[in-house]
């Protein structure tokens, strides 16, 4: 919630924001261009900040070119407060155990999403405290939230309620208006920060810039269906042909299940040492992998397109059961970075419409 | 729904007895470590075997005096086939007991029926065992077991000691019957059909593989059971046991912590779906 309510500043506080973050002994993590793609680096100076590039995101396409305002990439908040892998514990041929030190790293994420923001209070409901990890991390965590105004083409944050502005949960909150900064904090850092920077309260004719420019990237950022009814209504259909029409284009390959800000799951792989130590690693895992079912001498979801009515139903259905909030924050991530370009809206539209050919 | 830190990390611990059951199959008596509560019929442990893997493990059987609980496993893949190198000494690392058992409180006064497949009957044994020492307590118990042939029926050198429970009866069957074989052959399902009870005085324990669930819980309905007299021990791919992984989901549930006992009327949404 915001504890100030709405400011004007100048983009370049940005910046000062940056410094002071560092001086705190934060580390900065925010979107830097590598290899033609935005991701989520460690910040060493305020330069390395994605600037003048924007992501174009289609169904199975990504790629920058030169723009005023850029979203994300496929890393997100995930990576950082539950790596890709993670050695649970090594152990000796005399069965010692040895536990990994966990780092106690105050991390800041700079300029990030209102959608990545929400993907975290999700993971949130999955992993603190209980996932000593997670929670150890994430306690150091400050957050300073860039809200969109101009979603991309894969975006359905409006749709999801988890963006284009930030409502509760970081510590400030800025939007960008050509070269003026409308800020918000929401927490005593928040105020901190703002207190900072040169602004005042907020005009009449900014705020109402400000409100043109948040409802129209909320109507650009719809899926094309509603969430009322929309959980109970894919379990009713969880019998519908689309799910095998639409995984007919899909590879099993869980792009999906990576680049998703709130997939969870994890394999452990064993892995042994020619001295007699050994590792066990907790290493990301999706339901779109063939293995994941599999159990000795049988499969529970073999086909490829069971095991997408399985991502499609976690993350609209069952995980409303299971934490009391959707697993889906509509970043499009999935969509974008489907190589074969299989849109998830468009997937629970057809479920939706049961109008498939038999 | 709030939830508890949970562990990943195995407690090391020891192997008292091994016991050799069938050509694939031996049971592995383990010591509970220090501060582990007992476990209670239907639910598992994790075992973990050095640099091998960590494998999901029913209690087949406890003894509380010496604090040893009985796995019986089969060997079926990468971890389980080392299983079969362990021997008395040996160490393994220990996180259980996870899950939710049987409703026994629920049976009492009531009959049972147990029907098992395979490797299904080993999680009904501490049913029995409970039934044979409180025998007054509860009702008739039937037990009707199914193995692949004569030679898989696992625990055959107690069917006498199962028999010898007053009011109980034991009914075997097996798919490919032996020359000597002079019981049942066929599916285990097919001993629903001919057991005479009545549905409402009455529960059923089901476990065994999942296509052999569907039909005997087809079964058990055609003959009138209603689906809260019938449970069921579901079995997934298991990688955390605690709600973690995501791999044992059935539906919205996780089988590791929400069963993997559940009533039949909690998961009749899903249990018949296809690849749920
Ligand atoms: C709640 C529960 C209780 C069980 N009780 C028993 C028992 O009492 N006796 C017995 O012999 N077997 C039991 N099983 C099955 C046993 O866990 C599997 O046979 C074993 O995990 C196979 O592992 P593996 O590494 O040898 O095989 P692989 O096929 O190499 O398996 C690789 C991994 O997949 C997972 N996996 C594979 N098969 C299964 C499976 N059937 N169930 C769950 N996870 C699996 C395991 O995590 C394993 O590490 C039980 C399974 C569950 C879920
Ligand atoms: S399911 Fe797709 S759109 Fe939803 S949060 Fe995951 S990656 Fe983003
Ligand atoms: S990214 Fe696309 S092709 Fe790959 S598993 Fe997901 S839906 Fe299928
Ligand atoms: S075994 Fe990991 S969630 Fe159930």
């Amino acid at each position: 919630m915001s504890v100030s309510g709405l400011y004007v500043g100048h983009t370049k506080g940005i910046e000062m924001i940056f410094n002071e973050l560092k001086r705190l002994d934060y580390v900065v993590v925010g979107y830097k261009v590598e290899e033609d793609v935005l991701k989520l680096r460690e910040l060493n100076s305020f330069e390395e900040l994605a600037s003048g590039v924007e992501d174009v995101q289609n169904p199975g396409r990504y790629y920058l070119v030169r723009g005023k305002f850029s979203r994300h990439g496929p890393d997100s908040l995930k990576r950082f407060f539950y790596p890709p892998t993670l050695t649970l514990f090594s152990i000796s041929p005399k069965w010692d155990m040895s536990m990994p030190d966990y780092v106690n790293r105050k991390i800041a994420f700079l300029g990030i999403k209102p959608c990545d923001l929400v993907a975290l209070k999700v993971l949130d409901r999955v992993l603190l405290n209980v996932d000593e990890y997670y929670t150890r991390l994430r306690r150091n965590t400050a957050l300073i939230i860039e809200n969109c105004t101009a979603p991309g083409n894969t975006c359905f944050c409006a749709t999801m309620s988890t963006g284009p502005r930030a409502r509760d949960s970081f510590d400030l909150a800025y939007t960008r208006l050509d070269s003026r900064l409308v800020l918000e904090a929401g927490s005593d850092l928040g105020l901190r920060l703002l207190s900072l920077l040169e602004v005042e309260p907020i005009d009449d004719s900014t705020y109402r810039d400000f409100e043109t420019v948040m409802r129209k990237a909320s109507e650009k950022a719809r899926a094309g269906f509603e969430l009322s009814e929309l959980p109970e209504l894919l379990e009713l259909n969880i019998g519908s042909k689309a799910f095998k029409e639409v995984a007919g284009k899909c590879l099993g390959c869980a792009n999906c299940n990576m680049v998703c800000p709130t997939c969870f799951c994890f394999d452990v792989l064993d892995v042994p040492k020619i001295d007699g130590f050994a590792d066990r690693v907790r290493v990301w895992d999706g339901c779109l992998n063939f293995t994941y079912a599999q159990v000795a001498g049988g499969h529970f979801r073999s086909d490829l397109w069971a095991r997408y009515r399985h991502f499609v139903l976690h993350k609209f259905t069952y995980w409303i059961k299971q934490f009391g909030t959707y697993g889906c924050v509509g970043c499009g991530r999935c969509i974008t970075w489907c190589p074969t370009g299989i849109d998830l809206r468009e997937s629970v539209k057809k479920v939706l419409r049961g109008d498939v050919d038999e | 729904m709030s939830r508890a830190s949970a562990s990943l990390i195995p407690m090391k611990t020891v192997i008292t007895r091994v016991r050799v059951e069938t050509e694939n199959v031996k049971t592995y008596y383990v010591r509970l470590p220090e501060g582990v509560e007992l476990p209670k019929p239907g639910q598992f442990n994790m075992l973990y075997v050095h640099g091998v893997g960590e494998v999901p493990i029913s209690v087949s059987d406890v003894d509380a005096d010496s604090r040893a609980v009985a796995h019986t496993t089969r060997f079926a893949g990468s971890v389980t086939r080392t299983f079969a190198l362990l021997k008395e000494g040996d160490i393994v690392g220990f996180r259980g007991p996870y899950g939710v058992g049987w409703p026994i409180e629920l049976v009492t006064n009531k009959n049972l029926v147990l029907i098992a497949g395979g490797i299904g009957l080993p999680p009904l044994r501490p049913v029995i065992r409970e039934i044979a020492r409180n025998r007054s307590a509860y009702g008739k118990l039937i037990i009707l077991y199914g193995a692949r042939t004569p030679k898989d029926l696992i625990f055959s050198y107690e069917y006498r000691e199962y028999e010898s429970i007053p009011d109980t009866e034991l009914l075997l069957t097996v798919d490919v019957p032996s020359e000597e074989w002079k019981g049942n052959s066929g599916v285990v399902t097919n001993l629903v059909k001919v057991v005479n009870v009545n549905p409402d005085e009455t529960y059923a324990f089901v476990c065994g593989p999942e296509v052999m669930m569907r039909q005997a819980t087809q079964e058990l309905l055609r003959k009138g059971f209603k689906t809260n007299r019938i449970y069921l021990s579901l079995e997934r791919r298991m990688k955390c046991g605690v709600g973690l992984c995501g791999h044992c989901q059935m539906g919205p549930y996780f089988v590791c912590k929400h069963g993997p006992v559940f009533p039949l009327w909690f998961i009749s949404k899903y249990f018949w779906v296809d690849q749920i």
